[in-house]
């Protein structure tokens, strides 16, 4: 693969910036620590020894962004990343060179693992499962151990300074270690895809020898070390969907039955399904999964909401409300409860609202209170400039739609099994081992 | 990257020292590599991030000509791991505890034999390793305050250490003269040029307005940092002024009270729980007379420098903005704009791994809009931490030399907090994700 090359600048906060897409788009990209506009589940991200690292989840493979803080932890690791000339570039904007310099960047091993790792963490967070759009949610445990071997192939981007939330290896095997005996099963049996049985022992290897060096024990880690020291018998085929206990998965959406009886129907619509502003886990990320209806009893005037749950929502505990603006008015907020596969709520509004001649104009959004960030705000997006002729609201939709294009991309590619070897920025964008099973069967292994 | 590269030629046998891909682990690096093998104080030369020509070749001869020991010490590691799990000891970090141990015994016996001497050597090692809490325990501070008798001592010690606390002149009513200096300080912070030559610290230190501020705050809590609006016992004490001292018989990590609010036990319990490295510290009957002392002294703190610090700390504190609201708060200082943008870059890593608090109070927001209220006052987990950061140094006698030391506790300790906030968050929002995905029983509201 060809060289890519990299802008490394430094600011006037003394904090140092590489930047990975150095096409002049509007000169924007260096002004701020995320580029503008970008709606934030565009973003990989990866917490290392000074410094932050980020790539775009949609554009091509290639070396990340970076905003260096401390420069000096950071050259442990920055020749390993990007090669030696971008390590020796920041070296000389730390010391005194004040002007920005656009060097190559090498497309290293540890490059292609550390994009392997972020995508990785984005997977878990922004996954776009749905039902209705036929994108099954991955299984998090079989996620989580693969990012634990990836964070401990990746070991040399950490040091023990204590900053790096993102270097936790060792309480990933912890909290995950339920889907470790799965894997070793799936592993024993001897998947035929090769790719799949390489990727499996090694996910497998990485987390034993991790385990060993940072001292964790238990059961299930000396069966996998005891599986490993054998060799590996050619089992029955297993269907790895079945060695994981799905959540609740395959419910029939039932048809949208009637809150209410009775009233007539004023308005209905559909809301806006902002991942944004509620955690993973709980809403279908389908974008109309958000539904509402404005009812007329008598000289009330009613609004239900209906949102189509993620398989794995929780029915307790967790307040979901749906933000209700009608004509441009303030929020009301109408509480959700789960009910089978939605989450429902209704509240009566304020008759006056809806009393015109005029049809409602009715906004409803979804959010976890106390977790939503707010609704979202594009950058300085400058209608008269020409630059960006998509409004705010739009591009984010727009890049939902991206990211389910990217994900049934990546799943499609998960069941194909492809066979290749490619360079290393390539590499990391193969399919994990929750996507193959979240793929399902293709025949070939049984 | 020399180390790098002089470590994989030096061949196979290092793979208990090295990471999946062959390089060193970033600990056998700091650990080993650095302190044992390059010694950079006997070798200034090489004491710096990039090396000329020379020096690279010099610094690979030196790694290679250990190669023989080096490989000595991984076997030697991967027999003491092996040891470690045959004993069941699961405790710390393998790396941490053995590596040093491991390039000694590399050191003086060579290559681990296959016979028994090596495996008694390697058991001595870590039941060693494992020992050397040597009583310093909860357990053994918990029975050693049991004793009635001995309450009662104690108990009489803290009332007298309490009523001559006062003695010597008013130290006047405000700490404004401390803060101003203390803003100078903290605008030398957080600059890699100029930290560490900041007359202004050795000046606080030398006229003990760290002192002063902690009579201060006997004297009038709500008042220390002159007129204003401003959170002024920074969540030290949760009273007007602060209690004195109880003796104690227990403590919970999750119900701990503000700093001086706690008990000798609560003090020290915190101090035996956390402490990785115990054998440093002085005995249970030792520690306990000490804080006795210690515990009627100006912040809870005998060491000048110490209570300095908390002074810097809380000035730094009180212009912390977490949430980047921007809103002018006491001037800021090079060290408030390193430590806020540091927030920042946390903030928006947050954001894209979604787990987000909402920036504005919100009544229905539960476990989560507290979190955001911490990141609304966040002086008190700030100043909460960095006592107990100091509170551990003074226990040690280890006293901060210079400006650079005392930021790299209070840049420290604002890491911690961001940590801490991040594991808050993911904690809260699993407990949310985890609840029951059918409705169960019926809850009482």
């Amino acid at each position: 693969m060809a060289r890519t090359h990299v802008d490394v600048t430094r600011r006037e906060d003394g904090t140092i910036r590489i930047d990975a897409d150095p096409d002049p788009v509007a000169g924007s990209a260096a002004q701020d620590d995320e580029v503008a506009g970008d709606p934030d589940f565009t973003r990989a991200v990866l917490d290392v020894a000074g410094a932050v690292l980020t790539w775009p989840v949609l554009g091509a493979p290639g070396p990340p962004s970076a905003e260096v803080h401390d420069s000096g932890r950071a050259q442990q690791w920055l020749w390993a990343l990007y090669g030696e000339r971008v390590a020796a570039a920041v070296h000389d904007r730390t010391a005194a060179e004040p002007h920005g310099v656009r060097v190559a960047a090498n497309p290293t091993d540890l490059a292609g693992s550390a994009a392997r790792l972020a995508l990785g963490h984005w997977a878990a967070r922004w996954w776009p499962a749905s039902y209705p759009d036929g994108i099954p949610a991955l299984e998090q445990d079989v996620l989580g151990l693969e990012l634990a071997a990836l964070t401990h192939r990746c070991q040399q981007l950490f040091d023990d300074e204590g900053d790096q939330p993102d270097d936790c290896t060792a309480e990933l095997i912890e909290e995950h270690r339920d889907a470790l005996d799965p894997l070793i099963q799936w592993w024993r049996a001897a998947p035929q895809s090769a790719d799949t049985a390489r990727h499996l022992e090694s996910v497998l290897r990485l987390i034993d020898h991790a385990a060993d060096t940072i001292g964790l024990d238990g059961p299930v880690l000396r069966h996998l070390r005891s599986s490993l020291d054998q060799r590996r018998p050619a089992g029955v085929p297993v269907d790895p969907g079945s060695l994981f206990a799905r959540h609740g998965g395959g419910y029939a959406l039932a048809a949208g039955e009637q809150l209410v009886a009775g009233g007539r129907v004023i308005a209905r619509g559909q809301g806006c399904n902002d991942w944004r502003r509620y955690p993973p886990g709980f809403v279908d990320a389908a974008e109309d999964a958000v539904s509402w209806t404005a009812r007329a009893l008598g000289a009330r005037r009613r609004i239900e909401v209906e949102v189509v749950a993620h398989t794995a929502a929780p029915s307790a505990g967790a307040p979901l409300v749906a933000e209700v603006h009608v004509n441009g008015g303030g929020p009301n907020r109408v509480p959700l409860t789960r009910t089978d596969d939605r989450w429902t709520g209704r509240a009566d509004l304020d008759p006056g609202l809806l009393g015109g001649t005029a049809p409602p104009r009715i906004e409803v959004g979804v959010l976890l209170p106390g977790f939503d960030p707010g609704p979202f705000e594009a950058g300085p997006f400058e209608p008269g400039s020409g630059s960006d002729p998509v409004p705010g609201a739009d591009r984010v939709r727009v890049a939902r739609d991206a990211i389910r294009a990217l994900a049934r991309r990546r799943l499609n590619a998960a069941a194909e099994r492809l066979t290749y070897d490619p360079p290393p920025y390539d590499v990391s964008w193969g399919p994990f081992l929750a996507e193959t099973v979240a793929a399902g069967p293709t025949g070939e292994d049984y | 990257m020399v180390i790098d590269h002089a470590w994989r030629g030096l061949g196979p046998g290092l793979e208990s020292l090295s990471g999946p891909g062959g390089a060193p682990l970033t600990r056998t690096v700091k650990l080993i590599v650095l302190p044992l093998v390059v010694r950079p104080a006997l070798r200034p030369e090489l004491a710096v991030d990039f090396l000329g020509p020379a020096e690279a070749a010099g610094l690979d001869g030196l790694i290679r000509r250990s190669g023989a020991l080096l490989v000595a010490t991984a076997q030697w590691f991967t027999l003491l791991k092996r040891t470690r799990r045959a004993l069941g000891i699961v405790a710390g970090n393998p790396q941490d505890l053995y590596f040093q141990r491991c390039f000694e015994l590399a050191t003086e016996h060579g290559a681990p034999s296959d016979d028994v001497n090596a495996t008694d050597r390697a058991r001595a090692v870590v039941e060693d390793v494992a020992d050397t809490a040597d009583g310093r325990t909860v357990e053994a501070l918990k029975g050693y305050l049991s004793d009635p008798a001995r309450r009662a001592r104690l108990d009489g010690e803290l009332a007298t250490a309490w009523e001559s606390r006062l003695s010597g002149p008013d130290p006047g009513s405000d700490a404004s003269a401390a803060a101003d200096l203390a803003a100078v300080a903290l605008d030398a912070c957080g600059t890699p040029d100029r930290a560490g030559d900041a007359p202004e610290y050795a000046a606080l230190v030398e006229a003990g307005h760290g002192c002063l501020f902690g009579r201060a705050l006997w004297a009038h809590a709500g008042r220390v940092w002159g007129p204003g609006d401003l959170p002024a016992p920074l969540g030290l004490t949760a009273h007007h002024v602060p209690p004195r001292p109880q003796v104690g018989r227990g403590a919970s990590t999750a119900t701990l009270p503000a700093p001086l609010d706690r008990t000798l036990y609560e003090r020290l319990f915190v101090v035996l729980q956390s402490s990785a490295r115990r054998e440093e510290l002085p005995t249970v009957p030792e520690l306990v007379d000490r804080e006795t002392g210690r515990s009627c002294a100006p912040l809870g703190l005998h060491d000048e420098s110490l209570r300095v610090a908390v002074v810097l700390g809380g000035r730094l504190a009180v212009g912390l903005d977490p949430l980047g609201t921007g809103e002018p708060m006491l001037g800021r200082t090079a060290a408030h704009r390193a430590v806020n943008s540091r927030w920042r870059r946390e903030a928006s890593v947050l954001r894209a791994r979604r787990m987000t608090v909402s920036p504005r109070p919100d009544p229905d927001g539960g476990v989560l809009d507290a979190l955001a209220h911490d990141l609304r006052t966040p002086w008190a987990a700030y100043v909460r931490r960095l006592w107990v950061r100091l509170h551990g140094r003074d226990v040690r006698d280890a006293p901060l030399e210079d400006l650079a030391a005392a930021w790299a506790v209070l840049d420290g300790v604002a890491r911690s907090v961001m940590m801490d906030h991040r594991a808050k968050v993911r904690s809260a929002l699993r407990a949310l994700s985890m609840a029951p995905t059918r409705a169960a029983e019926p809850r009482s509201a």
